[in-house]
């Protein structure tokens, strides 16, 4: 032993670096070079941080540092589907219901481009249904973000905000239909097919509800505290992650649900404008980042051609769907433009319901996810960049946002 | 190049405009909302006219000329209809009230015309901060040295006007401790206060094209007086009033400038010095202040007396003219709202009960909707 013990051993123990940490500062300095240097969103330096420090580029995290990272990644989900929840309302869907029809023919639409176009590249009938049906989703953390960032406002803003969350509904009922339909069809018998989706959802939607009436009494218990209803609002979210997840029911639904249930009783706006400030920041960086880690890359080629045409695909539909009820929901064909652009983002939750999807059924789960991943690759660097500059066109942004 | 003739109109005829606030419906803060519904509005049917104002958070709705009370009210009411119809359509709240409760006004975008820009540029953040919502109620006048008369003997129920209508007690979150703040905010601009104290158009066009060659004015428009002529139109322009919670008392509030003037003209109860201006500044902070619980010092009788009580006092006077006029549904909001308080006092009474201002501005909303 030397004398200097004390000294710590060289070179420095890697293993022990606490790597969210470093993802963290990497996503923030990248999204401050992008945002400064080229006026490129901020998040797309997350996305570029995420994907370089990822364990198909540099490596500098493992597989298995990202699976440490898996609670980070459901909270930050659970937090952007609480939020896009609480912008949707339903109030102005009954006012205004062509809104609706735009929504389901959206959805529609682009799933049934995305699914002729996989039929067409030889891709099982089943199998093509299952990707399309992730594909009908916009990605919420991503326009959430972009809105947040640009601090938008205005027709654009709402509608895409809307229409995300109704598409991320339809999309989460179309899966676990098909998914239904898959386990009939591999499995089980139609006890399975037809008691999994409804317990999926009447259970999601049962617990969102309870969720919805505990917070409100809650807060009007706590009263009209910002701090109190801050970490209260932190604390709930993360029970309700957990409880969906316990409970085998859907975080999308639920916390969608959660959301959006709340405001429609919070007559008296116990619960407004719920900001998860800059906790909830450091949430959705880690999000985008270690979603962007999670992303083979070496996926892309592979499926380059297929995943461009899918990308395509899917935006011809969502534009004749909302062009085709722009007018009789009051919105000019310019706007209307605005806001297929803004649903362009691709979840990146696609990803992850492909690799449950998988999990569950090996035996589709690789094909299928060459050519979904490649789409969400692309959709992950130009969807937030599309989003944002529709926005701003749009005459949404805040003046000094985004510069 | 303005000539500054007066277009003579039919006399105490009157119209009115109203600056209304476009709300989200999810936080009540302002949002941007003013192109938008004014494209859905412009293929609508609608009587009177809808225009865009200086930030994408405020419309004005105006109506046309109007003899009667009534009239003016039952255009109003359908102005607030097609409005209404529109807004649901696009999701936002549109409230009455002098400023919103609490928008920040670093937030605010001014709308894309060269007049707005114009004026954003020359006065920076306070164009910004000029995001609050008055009425302004017009009067018609046969000619242009009857429109002085009526414009300086009014100044005396200036303080009536800012008391009765006002509806800004918070601003910027907070309670100001005033019952109409936004007066306030229209006090920072050079070109606001009162117009010279001359009697007869001639010296009135004197006194303009001086302003105009020294380039202090290039319109107008460019003064921001309490009252001031408007020449193409025949009329004066009562400008100190906040917008009203609802359209009713909008009209209320014309009914009560309407007889006012009868009675003003008629009768020339008054004799026109530049006193009338000796306490003006004090009983207009008084109003501001204080509402119609404010005293007011009347400078020819040199006496004090509650804003409310004068105005039950010259209620007394009027009868005879709102009767004539058709006036007196208007007058008996008047008098309702002297007994019972403005909607200042409603405001704060609505924000002690909930104690949210998001609450606040959602109840305003509703409350424009039904309209009393």
């Amino acid at each position: 032993m030397s004398d200097l013990f004390f000294l710590p051993a060289w070179p420095l123990p890697l293993q022990a670096l606490p790597w969210y940490a470093l993802l963290l500062l990497a996503a923030a300095i990248a999204g401050e070079a992008l945002q400064r240097l080229l006026r490129l969103p901020r998040v797309l330096g997350w996305i570029v941080a995420g994907v370089v420090l990822g364990p198909h580029a540099s490596g500098a995290l493992g597989a298995q540092d990202l699976a440490g990272l898996r609670g980070v990644l459901e909270v930050a989900i659970g937090m952007v589907l609480f939020e896009l929840g609480q912008r949707v309302d339903l109030q102005w869907l009954r006012r205004n219901p062509w809104l609706l029809a735009a929504s389901l023919l959206e959805c529609g639409l682009s799933f049934g481009a995305m699914f002729v176009l996989l039929l067409a590249l030889d891709a099982p009938p089943l199998l093509a249904a299952v990707a399309a049906a992730i594909g009908v989703a916009t990605a919420p953390a991503v326009i959430l973000v972009v809105v947040r960032d640009l601090r938008a406002q205005g027709q654009v803003t709402e509608r895409a905000l809307l229409l995300t969350a109704l598409n991320n509904i339809v999309a989460f009922l179309s899966v676990s239909m098909l998914l239904a339909w898959l386990a009939h069809e591999y499995a089980g018998g139609w006890r399975i097919a037809l008691g999994h989706p409804l317990y999926l959802i009447t259970g999601s939607l049962a617990l969102a509800g309870a969720l919805a009436g505990v917070t409100l009494a809650l807060l009007q218990l706590l009263g009209r505290r910002d701090e109190a209803q801050f970490i209260s609002a932190v604390a709930l979210v993360v029970l309700a992650v957990w409880a969906a997840g316990a409970l085998k029911l859907s975080v999308t639904l639920t916390l969608l649900g959660y959301g959006t249930l709340l405001r429609a009783i919070d007559r008296r706006r116990h619960f407004v404008s719920l900001d998860f400030g800059r906790v909830g920041r450091i949430f959705v960086m880690l999000l985008f980042a270690i979603t962007a880690a999670s992303l083979d890359l070496r996926l892309l080629p592979a499926g380059a051609l297929a995943g461009a045409t899918l990308v395509a695909a899917r935006y011809l539909g969502k534009t004749l769907g909302i062009f085709a009820f722009a007018r009789p929901s009051g919105m000019t064909l310019r706007k209307a433009s605005l806001v297929s652009l803004g649903l362009m983002p691709m979840s990146g939750l696609a990803v992850v319901l492909v690799s449950q999807t998988a999990e569950l059924y090996p035996k589709i789960g690789v094909s299928l996810a060459t050519v979904v991943v490649s789409a969400t690759v692309m959709l992950e660097l130009l969807g937030p960049l599309v989003a944002h500059f529709a926005l701003i066109k749009a005459g949404d942004a805040a003046e000094d946002a985004g510069r | 190049m303005e000539s500054l003739e007066f277009k003579p109109s039919a006399p105490r005829t009157l119209g009115v405009e109203l600056e209304l606030q476009l709300v989200n419906t999810r936080d009540c803060d302002l949002t941007r909302a003013a192109t938008d519904l004014l494209g859905l509005i412009a293929k609508a049917k609608h009587p009177g006219e809808i225009k865009p104002e200086i930030t994408e958070s405020m419309i004005e709705a105006s109506t046309g000329i109007h003899a009667q009370h009534g009239t003016l009210r039952a255009e109003l009411r359908e102005l607030r209809s097609a409005l209404l119809a529109a807004a649901d359509r696009l999701n936002v709240g549109v409230a009455g009230g002098g400023a919103h409760p609490f928008q920040r006004w670093g937030e605010r975008r001014i709308v894309d015309h060269p007049r707005f820009k114009h004026v954003s540029q020359l006065y920076g953040y306070l164009a910004k901060q000029f995001t609050v919502f008055g009425q302004h109620i017009h009067i018609g006048c046969p000619d242009g040295n009857d429109a002085l008369y009526l414009l300086h003997s009014l100044a005396r129920y200036v303080p009536h006007f800012i008391a009765l209508s006002a509806a800004s007690p918070y601003y910027q979150g907070l309670d100001t401790a005033f019952d109409s703040s936004r007066l306030n905010t229209v006090f920072a601009f050079p070109l606001s206060g009162r117009a010279p104290f001359v009697g007869s158009w001639d010296e009135f066009r004197g006194y303009f094209e001086r302003m105009r060659r020294a380039g202090i004015v290039e319109s107008m428009k460019d003064f921001y007086w309490d009252i001031r002529p408007k020449p193409e139109f025949g009329t004066i322009e009562l400008r100190v009033c906040d917008t009203p919670l609802s359209v009713d008392t909008a009209a209320a509030l014309a009914a009560y400038a309407q007889a006012l003037s009868r009675w003003l003209l008629v009768e020339r109860p008054h004799k026109l010095t530049e006193d009338v201006y000796l306490t003006y500044t004090y009983n207009r902070f008084q109003a501001c202040r204080f509402g119609l619980d404010g005293e007011m010092v009347d400078p020819i009788a040199e006496q004090r007396s509650p804003i409310y009580a004068d105005v039950r006092a010259t209620l007394e006077a009027l009868r005879v003219h709102a009767r004539e006029l058709a006036a007196e549904d208007g007058l008996a909001v008047i008098e309702a709202i002297a007994r019972r308080g403005n909607d200042a006092r409603w405001m704060r009474e609505a924000y002690a009960g909930s104690d949210s201002l998001p609450d606040l501005v959602w109840r305003q909303v509703e409350r424009f909707r039904k309209g009393q």
